[in-house]
């Protein structure tokens, strides 16, 4: 939810837990796909894209929506 | 091993979003938006390039195609003690990469790179591995092109001058242009030969 009417110091908690929420999602993607570069496998290419991107994917989202939803 | 490019960039990654997490006062100066921006957003986008890229990388190995099950009898057949048998002559004497054998033969048969078309394939592979079942045996999706022979052999002299390929013009035309197959009956015809797998004497290379 977006709440750009909040005050700067309520704001400013939510944009660092959302940060936070990202900056989690993006560490367990870095390790999953760390782990399938240990594994020349077709199925580590499979956790590679299918888990460790996804999460990536999700904690970029999220950053970038928090960006985008509090740029005001 | 992974690639230290992807370790390096993924322990700062993780290190900047550490920071961010444990001090998130940061954020509100313009440095620390940066190091968001970088932590958050630029740096794991390239260490997943990067991840992506030594992925791509390490399925050209001949360890990653023998990793399935059912080109095991293909891998057993590059060690085939008969220089007849094409993949195995290439293998045993360095004219392909060993650590790269199948890829180079079969540049056009994987998952990552190619056409949208050779990914559905790659992708029907994984599904046939570990759900489906398997054809036995296993086929090319279309007839082995003369592309990749010519890729080593066009120009070499053993080539342009081996005397059935100059016996007549036409035959040198109609290999370079693929309506010959180099793998015709009677020329290099010995192939991986799966259905003689467990009769053949095999090479033990010297360690």
């Amino acid at each position: 939810m977006t709440d750009t009417s909040a005050t700067p110091q309520k704001a400013h908690a939510i944009i660092s837990k959302r940060f936070k929420v990202s900056g989690i999602l993006i560490i367990l993607g870095l390790a999953v796909e760390g782990l399938t570069l240990l594994w020349s496998h077709p199925l580590s290419f499979v956790a590679f894209l299918g888990l460790g991107g996804l999460l990536l994917a999700a904690g970029i989202a999220l950053y970038l929506w928090t960006l985008v939803s509090h740029a005001s | 091993m992974p690639s230290v490019a992807v370790l390096v960039l993924a322990g700062i990654t993780v290190v900047l979003i550490v920071l961010l997490i444990v001090r998130p006062e940061i954020t509100l100066a313009r440095g620390g938006k940066i190091v968001a921006f970088l932590g958050l957003f630029i740096f794991p986008v390239f260490t997943g390039i990067l991840g992506f890229e030594s992925h791509v990388e390490r399925s050209k190995q001949t360890s990653f195609c023998l990793s399935c099950h059912v080109m095991g009898d293909y891998g057993k057949s590059l060690y085939t003690d008969n220089p007849s048998y094409i993949p195995a002559a290439h293998f045993q004497n360095n004219r392909v990469p060993r650590e790269e054998a199948c890829y180079t033969c079969h540049t056009d048969y994987t998952l990552y790179t190619g056409g949208i078309k050779a990914k559905i394939r790659g992708l029907h592979h994984l599904y046939a591995q570990y759900i489906g079942t398997p054809h036995q045996p296993i086929k090319l999706y279309t007839p082995y092109n003369n592309r990749e022979c010519l890729h080593c052999h066009l120009g070499s002299r053993k080539f342009e001058e081996g005397a059935v390929h100059t016996a007549d013009p036409q035959i040198m035309a109609d290999i370079k242009s693929n309506k010959i197959s180099c793998t015709s009956s009677g020329c290099h015809d010995t192939v991986h030969n799966i259905s003689q797998i467990d009769h053949v004497k095999y090479w033990k290379p010297q360690q």
